[in-house]
């Protein structure tokens, strides 16, 4: 064993100081990035390939930093707003689905395989029902968005309902615990991390939805805008709104993994099995 | 054999029977019209009918070579790209950045550019299924490689293996079952990527097909569309899953 652990330590040894190579290496890369993009664009522009629309990085920046100034905000927040209420909706009904189908046994065994039957059926394939059902506006999108966290939520719901340590179950029944009294202090608080771990995963799922509902049902949000400066042909505008939605899934991803190493650090490192 | 019967069986068919008898229920009660909600036996008649046409089995080519095409090339360059990550630290200090900030962009969100770019071709969508699985498989590629057993290595090394076959034959096997796991997810994301696209711009596919019965308010051709979509996704996914134990069984 003791042999084992000497093995594994780092083999190369950095040879700036770890921290310092790091910043430095990733600073050269994102800088080759840019010089790369660059000269490809130059390259494109003067009749290179098929792809004739590639602007510079700068002129992307700039676009950025207008829309910044500008309109992100507004469409930020109707974006934001869809995803949030989406997210609670589909995380709560999941909670509540996933408990009862996890801890009563009929109920699970008879309405588990209908779950398993829609969830192959991505959240996507439902925009253009919902469109019919709800038409453009905020309803149809929170139904998508609840949808596709719904279908990540519950199977982690099902599985923290199930799961209650034997040694946990043992202790309550010595204590001699009625069933409430289980259930409050047992099985759902195991069932709330699972589902908090389940909520984080949904993350991407429940964002990933709101861009493409908001690309079909066009008619606010920063999908709209994408829509609306693609129409325009303006690809520095249309790079610029990628931009924009990368950064907000990136800080809701850090954030809520934050939240979590805060609350379940027991549960974190195991979390990334589904992306 | 009666209980596995009744608990595999009997049980799930009640489930699926009690979901369609509230649909056709609720039909019937609230005198839905079909623009709204077909009950479930014109949803089946529906996708009867559509199975007999050529224009649906053009879509479902349609959409599955945009998706083989995209996945294969997305499966090769981010196992590819996965192992530099993971075996060369130089790379990988250089690279991280650049990879993290791509990655948080959704293949979604590149659907407008791939349309302004390739216009409504089969390419844009085998470059955005391709996008998507890249990320999936660079980020889990690396990762696996990262966590090789030591001793492995070490065995590798003291045979005389050199880094190239190191990689190749040692530490790329050992991360084989993890691959094949997250070359499944990454389907189910590249496929609906695809029918994603074609909501937006396309000429043909499973997706375009649902949008416009959406618009023409023909639901049940959407419903049906929609269980074509869901099955085959399953089916994708239980074929890659199917390879992966009959090659990793043995382990």
């Amino acid at each position: 064993m003791a042999v084992a652990e000497a093995g594994a330590t780092p083999d190369r040894a950095p040879w700036l100081g770890p921290r310092a190579s790091v910043w430095l290496l990733g600073f050269v890369g994102a800088l080759l990035a840019l010089v790369a993009w660059t000269l490809l664009s130059q390259w494109l522009a003067t009749g290179g390939g098929v792809i004739n629309r590639l602007p510079p990085p700068t002129k992307v920046a700039r676009e950025l930093w207008r829309y910044a100034t500008g309109d992100l905000w507004r469409d930020l927040a109707f974006s934001l707003r869809v995803f949030v209420i989406g997210w609670l909706v589909g995380a709560a009904s999941a909670t509540v689905c996933g408990l009862l189908l996890g801890r009563v046994a009929w109920a699970g065994r008879v309405f588990l395989p209908v779950v398993e039957a829609i969830r192959p059926v991505s959240s996507i394939a439902w925009v253009p029902l919902s469109v019919v059902w709800f038409g453009f506006g905020l309803t149809s999108k929170v139904f998508l968005v609840a949808l596709a966290v719904f279908l990540v939520v519950i199977v982690y719901a099902v599985d923290g309902s199930r799961r209650v340590p034997s040694d946990l179950a043992r202790t309550a029944t010595m204590l001699g615990m009625n069933g409430w009294q289980r259930f409050r202090s047992l099985i759902l608080p195991g069932t709330l991390t699972e589902v908090l771990i389940g909520s984080r995963v949904a993350l991407m799922a429940g964002w990933g939805t709101v861009i493409v509902a908001e690309l079909v049902a066009a008619d606010s949000g920063l999908g709209a805008h994408l829509i609306a400066v693609q129409q325009s042909y303006d690809v520095p505008a249309v790079m610029a709104t990628m931009a924009c939605f990368g950064i907000a899934g990136f800080l809701m991803n850090a954030l809520f993994s934050t939240l979590e190493r805060r609350l379940v650090p027991w549960r974190h490192d195991s979390a990334d099995v589904a992306q | 054999m009666i209980g596995f019967l009744h608990k595999r069986v009997l049980l799930p068919a009640a489930g699926v029977l009690i979901v369609l008898a509230i649909w056709e229920a609720t039909v019937v009660f609230y005198k839905l019209p079909p623009i709204v909600l077909p009950s479930p036996w014109a949803v089946m008649a529906t996708l009867a009918g559509l199975v007999g046409t050529y224009a649906f089995w053009r879509d479902v080519a349609v959409s599955l070579y945009e998706f083989v095409a995209g996945y294969a090339i997305g499966v090769v360059l981010g196992i590819a790209v996965g192992l530099l990550i993971g075996e060369w630290r130089l790379f990988r200090l250089t690279a991280t950045p650049v990879v993290e900030s791509l990655r948080f962009i959704v293949p979604f969100a590149w659907i407008p550019l791939t349309i302004l770019w390739f216009g409504t071709s089969f390419t844009g969508k085998i470059v955005l299924v391709a996008y998507a699985v890249f990320f999936v498989m660079v980020v889990s590629t690396a990762r696996a490689i990262a966590h090789v057993e030591p001793t492995l290595t070490r065995v590798g090394t003291m045979l005389g293996m050199g880094p190239w076959r190191l990689a190749l034959r040692v530490h790329l096997r050992a991360a084989a079952p993890t691959l094949a796991s997250a070359a499944r997810a990454a389907a189910a994301i590249g496929w609906i990527a695809v029918v994603a696209a074609e909501y937006i711009g396309a000429s043909a596919g499973l997706g375009l097909m649902i949008t416009n019965a959406a618009t023409s308010l023909a639901t049940a051709v959407v419903i049906a569309g929609m269980i074509v979509i869901g099955l085959i996704g399953a089916g994708v996914s239980a074929l890659i899953g199917w390879l992966a134990r009959r090659r990793f069984d043995d382990r």
